[in-house]
C-alpha cells in the first residue's frame, strides 16, 4: 500500500522520525517498506507571476517576463512552449540550477532568446500524470489567484510537501490497510501517543425515514443504511485530494471523495447511491439471481447465482462489495444519498470479484477481510465528513438489516510459554509493555496474561500469535541462537534415495551429463509418450498449450534438450535425467540415457568410444551391476514392445529377473528426422522395480590356484546366429571346466560366404583342483567343435 | 717380474677406460684376462721362477687378475648405465600434449545443492522424506492452514487439475504428510526437497516449475532460538563460515511466528556490495514455529510440544552460491552451462 507519511502523522506523533527511520523501524517490525518517494520533487522551485508574454515568430513558443519578487533581479526572462502561459497568470518557477526528475534546469538560449529557467507543470515535478487533468498535462500548472509571489516552499504551498512509503503488507496484516489501524501499529512500534478523530456517534442523528433495507442471503449478515437528503456536491479540499492521490486514487468530487477517504481510514468499504435514482426507497441484497449488470465504468457483467447483488425495486444496482451500477452513481446533480456500509462474505467476493476481473479497492478489501465494527465506523465518519465538506442535512435514523455482532475477543498466554516457545527469557514486563503499546490492555496474574485484542487485530486468535507481537516489538536481535536438544535421531538415505546417488555416480563417471527438464508439456510430447505411465493428468486453466500436461515419460523432454544442444553446436555429449512421471492413476519414477554422439573421442590419441547401441549397452550394464545386480539377472531381449520410438532391429529391452525395465537402442529414423537428429542412442527405464528388487550380495570365491589354458577358435555361422546362442552352446559342451569365453571379433564380408559370418572366440579352461592336462582340455575342446558343429552349423575355420 | 706387472695393470686400467663400448670392453677383458691374454702369460712366466719366489709371485698376479677384473666390471656398468640414459633419452614425452580425453560427466547444479542440504541435515540425524508432485488441496492447502478462499491462496497462483488435486505450489504439502504420518509420534526431524510448480511467466527471475528444500523439527521442547541455531549452522555450510543470520517478521499461514530469514552476504561479508544491493544481508529463505492449528490438525497437542519449519528455493541458493543470473538456465539444459559444475565446492 501507498502509505502517506503527512497523512499518517495527522494521527500519530512523528516529530523526530524522518521518513527513512519510520521505514526502517517499520520493516524490522514486518511491514516491510519497499520503498521511498517524495510526493513531488524540484529544488530552487518559486512561484512567480507572468508579467510579459510575447510569441515567437513561427514556433508555438512564447517569451516571458516571470516576476519573483520586487526589483529587476527577480524579473526572468523565460521561454515557454506551454499553450496556456499568458500574462498574468500565477506560476510554478524553476530558476537555472533547479533539480527536476526530469534533469537540471540551465539558462541558455532558445532561438536567439534569453531563457533563465523553466515554467512548470506538475508532472515535470514528479505527479502522476493520472491525477492530473488533460489540460494540466498539456499546459504548465494555473495557480491560484491569490498566489503568494516570491514563495519557495512550492510544495508546502501545493501541499504536496509529503512522502509515500510503499508498505508491503503481508495477508495477515490487512488492518494496516486502513489509516487508523495503521497508526495504531505505528504507535506501537514507536511508542508514540495515536489519536483517531472524533468520530463515534455522529451518525445517530436523524428520524426514522421511509427507505426499507433487507438481505435475503447469509452472505450479508450486516447492512447500514443511511439516508442522507442534502448534499451540496462540489470540489473536495485540496488535503483531501493531495491524500487520495498519496494513496494512488483520483479525486471526483467531494461526496464521493469522502466515500473512498473514509474507507481508506477506517477499512470499511462505503458506497454511496443518489438517492433519486433510488426510487423504490428499497436495497434488498440477494445471492440466488442471474442477470446483467452494467458497472460505473459502463461495462457489462454476467452475474451469476452465488453472486452477492444488491437490488432495488427488484432490479440489480451494484455487484456487492466490488462494484456500484450505473444507474445509481453520483454526479453533478446529485441532492441526497443513500450511504452503505455492509459486511459481505469474505470468501465469495473473492471468487467474484476474480471471475469478473473486477479487483477493485473495495474487493480488495472485504476479501482480506474487515473487521466487525467497521460499519458503524464508516457511516459515522461518512456523516462527519459529509457535514463538514458538502453541507450534508436531512439525515434520517440509519436502517440496519442484520445485527451487529461483537464478541470481544480476549487472548490468554503465560510468561513461561512465551519464553519456552521462543526459547527468550523476557520479563513481565517487557512483555507487558509491548502488549500495552499494542492496545491489547494486559491483565497480569501471576504468570498468566490477559489480553483484550482490540476489534480490528482479527488476526489476534490465540497464544502463538501473542507471542510473535512480542518478539517482533521487543526485537530479534534478542534471540539466541541454540540447536534442539532431543532425542537422538539416525539420518538415513532411504534406499531409493541412495540408489539415485549411485545412478548419479555411475553415470557421471561415464561422462554422461545430468539435466533437469520441465515436467509440464504440450499434446505432441503426451502422444509421443514412451510406455506412458497412463492417462496423462491435464491442468483445468493450463498457461500455454506448450505445458498443458504432467509428461507421463521423459523422451520428449530429454530429445528437446539433445535438440537444443545440436542446434548450439554441443555435440558429442551424453546425458541423463531422473525424474517422476505422472498419469491419472499411478506415478513412476524414470531414468531416461541418450547418447548424442561420441562418448570419448580423442584424435590425437587415436581413441574413440562411439555412443553407438553398444556403448548404451555397456553403460546400463555396468549401471545395474553398481545397483546390485549383477549379469546373470540382467536380460537383454528383442525389442518386441516399442518400434516407433525405436528402430526395430537395433535396439533392446532391458529386464532384470522377471521385470522389463525398458527399452534402449538407436532412435527409430522418423523420430530421428522429427527432432532433426542423427545417430542419437537413448534409453528409457522404470526405476520402481530396482529400487523394490533384493541386490546380489557379494560373495567371497577363493582365487584359482592353478594355470588356466587358453584357446582361440573362429568359426563360420549363418550371419542370423546370435553371439549368446554361440556362447550358450560353448557353456553346456564345456561344461565345468570352461571358465569364461568371449567374442574377440565378428565379420562379414570378403572371404566369407554371403549369409555368413566369421565370428572369433577365445576360451579359457581352468580347474579350482588341479592344473588341467592336455589330454582334459582336448577332450572339452573337441565337445565344444562338435556342439558348435552340430548346434549351429559352424564351420571350423582354419 | 713386478715391474712387469705394474706395466701390465697400467696397460689394462688405460684400456679399460678408454673402451667406450660393451664390444671394447669385451675385446679389453680377452686381452688380459683370455687364454692368450697379458696375465695369463705372467702366470705361464711362474714356472721359470725359483721355488721359493712361486707363491708370493702367484698371490701377486691373482691380485692383479681381481684388480682388472673389477675395474672392468665397474666399467661395463658405467656403459650399461650410460646407454641406458641415451635410451631413455630418445623415448622422452611432450609432457605438455594432452592427456586423454577421459573426461566425468556433471551433476545438475539444483541437485548438487540438494545433496549439499542432504548430507548437511543428515549429519544432524534428519531423515529425507518424499512425495508426490501431483498432489490434493488437501495436504498443499488445508492441513497446511490454508483454507478455501483463503487470501493466502492468492500469494500461490496455483496449477489446478481439477477442484481437489493440484501441481503442488510448495514442499509444505510433504510436511503435512509426514505429520499427518507421524500420528502424534515425536519427535519428527526431516527435510523435504523437491519440484514444486506455480503460475508465473518464466523470465529470469521467475520460473513456473522450481525446487525447494524444506526442514521440520517437532518435538518437546523446540524454540525460535534452536531455528535460529539451526539455520545458522546451515548458511555456514552452505555459504563458507562467519555467516550470521537475521530474522525479519513475516507471515506464512503454517507458521506462527514466522519470519524472513536474511544471511550475512558472504560476498562482502556484510560490507555491501552488488549481490546484497549493499544492505551486507540477502534474504535466503522463509521459515517460523509450526502453526499450533497445524499441529492440531494433524494430531499433536501444542500444550506438549512444539516445532520449528522451514523451507529454502534451490535455484535461489544455487543463484547466488554460483552467481547466475538467470533461473531459465538450470532447466534449458545447455551443455557448456552442465560443464561449468564439473567439482564439488
Amino acid at each position: 500500500m501507498r502509505l502517506s507519511y503527512k497523512w499518517l502523522s495527522e494521527y500519530v506523533d512523528l516529530s523526530g522520525i524522518t521518513p527513512e527511520v519510520l521505514a526502517e523501524k517499520m520493516t524490522t517490525a514486518g511491514l516491510e517498506v519497499e520503498g521511498i518517494e517524495p510526493a513531488a520533487s524540484g529544488t530552487n522551485l518559486v512561484i512567480g507571476e507572468v508579467v510579459s508574454c510575447e510569441d515567437i515568430p513561427d514556433t508555438h513558443l512564447h517569451a516571458t517576463v516571470v516576476r519573483t519578487g520586487d526589483g529587476e533581479e527577480n524579473l526572468h526572462k523565460i521561454v515557454c512552449g506551454a499553450p496556456n502561459v499568458r500574462t498574468g497568470l500565477k506560476v510554478i518557477t524553476a530558476l537555472p540550477g533547479a533539480k527536476l526528475p526530469g534533469g537540471t534546469i540551465q539558462a541558455r538560449p532558445v532561438r536567439g532568446y534569453d531563457s533563465n529557467g523553466m515554467i512548470c507543470a506538475l508532472f515535470e515535478l514528479g505527479v502522476d500524470r493520472k491525477f492530473l487533468s488533460e489540460a494540466q498535462i498539456a499546459g504548465v500548472e494555473e495557480l491560484p489567484e491569490d498566489a503568494p509571489i516570491g514563495e519557495t516552499d512550492v510544495f508546502g504551498y501545493l501541499g504536496l510537501d509529503d512522502t509515500i512509503l510503499d508498505v508491503s503488507l503481508t495477508p495477515n496484516r490487512a488492518d494496516c490497510s486502513a489509516m487508523w489501524n495503521m497508526a495504531k501499529e505505528v504507535g506501537a512500534i514507536l511508542n508514540r501517543k495515536v489519536t483517531w478523530p472524533d468520530y463515534a456517534g455522529k451518525s445517530d442523528q436523524g428520524e426514522k425515514g421511509t427507505f426499507k433495507i433487507a438481505s435475503t442471503t447469509e452472505k450479508c449478515p450486516l447492512y447500514f443504511g443511511k439516508v442522507v437528503n442534502h448534499v451540496k456536491v462540489g470540489p473536495s479540499p485540496k488535503w483531501m485530494v493531495n491524500y487520495l492521490h498519496a494513496a494512488g486514487m483520483n479525486s471526483i468530487n467531494n461526496v464521493v471523495d469522502i466515500s473512498n477517504f473514509v474507507m481508506l481510514e477506517t477499512g470499511q468499504p462505503l458506497h454511496y447511491y443518489d438517492l433519486a435514482k433510488l426510487p423504490h426507497h428499497e436495497i434488498t441484497v440477494v445471492d440466488d439471481v442471474e442477470t446483467k449488470i452494467t458497472a460505473l465504468d459502463g461495462v457489462e457483467f454476467d452475474i451469476q447465482k452465488g453472486d452477492i447483488l444488491i437490488t432495488t425495486g427488484g432490479e440489480p444496482t451494484g455487484v456487492a462489495g466490488i462494484m456500484g451500477g450505473e444507474e445509481s452513481m453520483i454526479d453533478e446533480s446529485t441532492q441526497g444519498i443513500l450511504i452503505e456500509a455492509a459486511h459481505f462474505d469474505q470468501a465469495s467476493i473473492r471468487r467474484t470479484s476474480i471471475r469478473l476481473n473486477l479487483i477493485t479497492e473495495a474487493a480488495q478489501r472485504f476479501t482480506k477481510g474487515v473487521e466487525p465494527l467497521s460499519c458503524r465506523k464508516g457511516v459515522d465518519r461518512s456523516i462527519q465528513l459529509l457535514e463538514q465538506y458538502a453541507d450534508a442535512s436531512g439525515f434520517e435514523a440509519t436502517e440496519i438489516a442484520g445485527e451487529e455482532v461483537y464478541e470481544p475477543v480476549t487472548v490468554t498466554e503465560t510468561l513461561s510459554h512465551c519464553n519456552a516457545l521462543l526459547g527468550t527469557s523476557f520479563t513481565m514486563d517487557q512483555v507487558k509493555d509491548v502488549l500495552t503499546r499494542l492496545n491489547f490492555a494486559p491483565e497480569v496474574e501471576g504468570e498468566t496474561i490477559t489480553c483484550h485484542i482490540p476489534s480490528y487485530r482479527t488476526d489476534m486468535e490465540r497464544d502463538a500469535d501473542v507471542d510473535e507481537e512480542i518478539i517482533r516489538l521487543i526485537g530479534f536481535d534478542n534471540l539466541a541462537s541454540t540447536l534442539p536438544v532431543m532425542e537422538t535421531t539416525v539420518g538415513t538415505l532411504t534406499r531409493p534415495q541412495s540408489l539415485r546417488r549411485t545412478i548419479r555416480t555411475v553415470l557421471t563417471g561415464m561422462n554422461l551429463h545430468e539435466i533437469v527438464s520441465y515436467t509440464l508439456v504440450g499434446e505432441p510430447e503426451i502422444q509421443g509418450a514412451f510406455e506412458p505411465a497412463g492417462e496423462a493428468v491435464a491442468l483445468s486453466m493450463p498457461m500455454s498449450e506448450a505445458r498443458k500436461y504432467v509428461r507421463t515419460s521423459l523422451i520428449g523432454s530429454v530429445l528437446d534438450v539433445v535438440r537444443y544442444n545440436e542446434a548450439h553446436s554441443n555435440t558429442d555429449a551424453g546425458y541423463f535425467e531422473i525424474s517422476k512421471v505422472y498419469s491419472r492413476e499411478t506415478e513412476q519414477e524414470r531414468l531416461a540415457v541418450v547418447l548424442d554422439g561420441s562418448l570419448m573421442k580423442d584424435v590425437l590419441h587415436k581413441t574413440s568410444i562411439p555412443g553407438d547401441f553398444y556403448a548404451m549397452k555397456g553403460i546400463l550394464i555396468a549401471l545395474l551391476k553398481k545397483l546390485g545386480y549383477t549379469a546373470s539377472r540382467v536380460q537383454v531381449k528383442p525389442n518386441k514392445t516399442d518400434i516407433e520410438h525405436f528402430h526395430p532391429y537395433r535396439s533392446a529391452e532391458l529386464w532384470i529377473d522377471k521385470n522389463k525395465l525398458g527399452v534402449f537402442g538407436d532412435l527409430h529414423p522418423d523420430l530421428s528426422a522429427a527432432y532433426d537428429l542423427k545417430n542419437v542412442v537413448y534409453a528409457e527405464l522404470t526405476l520402481d522395480p530396482l529400487f523394490a528388487g533384493r541386490t546380489s550380495r557379494v560373495k567371497f570365491e577363493a582365487l584359482d590356484r592353478y594355470p588356466s589354458v587358453s584357446r582361440d577358435i573362429a568359426i563360420v555361422v549363418p550371419a542370423s546366429t546370435t553371439a549368446q546362442q554361440i556362447l550358450d552352446s560353448i557353456r553346456k559342451a564345456g561344461r565345468k571346466l570352461v571358465r569364461s569365453s568371449e567374442v574377440f571379433d565378428v565379420y562379414e564380408g570378403e572371404h566369407v560366404e554371403k549369409g555368413m559370418k566369421s565370428v572369433a572366440l577365445r576360451i579359457i579352461y581352468q580347474a579350482s583342483d588341479h592344473t588341467l592336462k592336455e589330454e582334459e582340455v582336448a577332450e572339452a575342446h573337441n565337445a565344444i567343435l562338435e556342439s558348435l558343429r552340430t548346434h549351429l552349423n559352424a564351420q571350423l575355420r582354419a | 717380474m713386478s715391474e712387469q706387472m705394474d706395466q701390465v695393470l697400467a696397460e689394462a686400467l688405460e684400456a679399460i677406460q678408454s673402451a667406450e663400448t660393451p664390444e671394447a670392453l669385451g675385446d679389453v677383458r680377452i686381452r688380459f684376462l683370455g687364454k692368450k691374454g697379458s696375465i695369463q702369460a705372467l702366470m705361464s712366466a711362474m714356472k721359470d721362477l725359483p721355488k721359493e719366489e712361486k707363491p708370493a709371485f702367484g698371490q701377486q698376479v691373482n691380485a692383479l687378475k681381481a684388480e682388472v677384473s673389477e675395474k672392468l666390471e665397474a666399467r661395463r656398468k658405467e656403459l650399461e648405465a650410460g646407454a641406458l640414459q641415451e635410451k631413455m633419452k630418445q623415448d622422452a614425452l611432450d609432457i605438455t600434449l594432452p592427456g586423454e580425453k577421459l573426461e566425468t560427466g556433471t551433476i545438475h547444479p539444483l541437485i548438487l545443492i540438494q545433496q549439499e542440504l542432504e548430507d548437511l541435515f543428515l549429519g544432524m540425524g534428519y531423515t529425507v522424506a518424499e512425495g508426490p508432485e501431483v498432489e490434493q488441496d488437501y495436504y498443499n492447502f488445508e492441513l497446511a492452514n490454508i483454507p478455501k478462499d483463503h487470501p493466502a491462496r492468492d500469494m500461490q497462483d496455483t496449477f489446478y487439475i481439477d477442484p481437489n488435486t493440484l501441481l503442488r505450489t510448495h514442499t509444505t504439502a510433504m510436511q503435512m504428510r509426514e505429520l499427518e504420518k507421524a500420528n502424534g509420534q515425536l519427535p519428527i526431524k526431516l527435510i523435504c526437497p523437491g519440484k514444486v510448480y506455480r503460475r508465473d511467466d518464466d523470465d529470469a527471475t521467475h520460473s513456473h516449475q522450481f525446487m525447494q528444500c524444506e526442514g521440520l523439527v517437532v518435538g518437546e521442547h523446540i524454540t525460535l532460538a534452536d531455528l535460529k541455531g539451526t539455520l545458522e549452522y546451515m548458511a555456514n555450510t552452505m555459504f563458507g563460515a562467519g555467516r550470521s543470520v537475521r530474522f525479519r517478521p513475516s507471515y506464512f499461514p503454517f507458521t506462527e511466528p514466522s519470519v524472513e530469514v536474511d544471511v550475512s552476504c558472504p560476498f562482502c561479508n556484510g560490507k555491501g556490495c552488488s549481490v546484497c544491493k549493499g544492505s551486507g544481508w540477502i534474504e535466503i529463505l522463509g521459515a517460523g514455529m509450526v502453526h499450533p492449528h497445524v499441529l492440531e490438525m494433524n494430531g499433536f497437542d501444542p500444550e506438549k510440544c512444539s516445532g520449528f519449519a522451514f523451507g529454502v528455493g534451490l535455484e535461489r541458493v544455487a543463484m547466488l552460491k554460483y552467481g547466475i543470473d538467470d533461473i531459465r538456465n538450470f532447466y534449458t539444459n545447455d551443455l557448456r552451462f552442465l560443464k561449468m559444475f564439473d567439482r564439488f565446492d
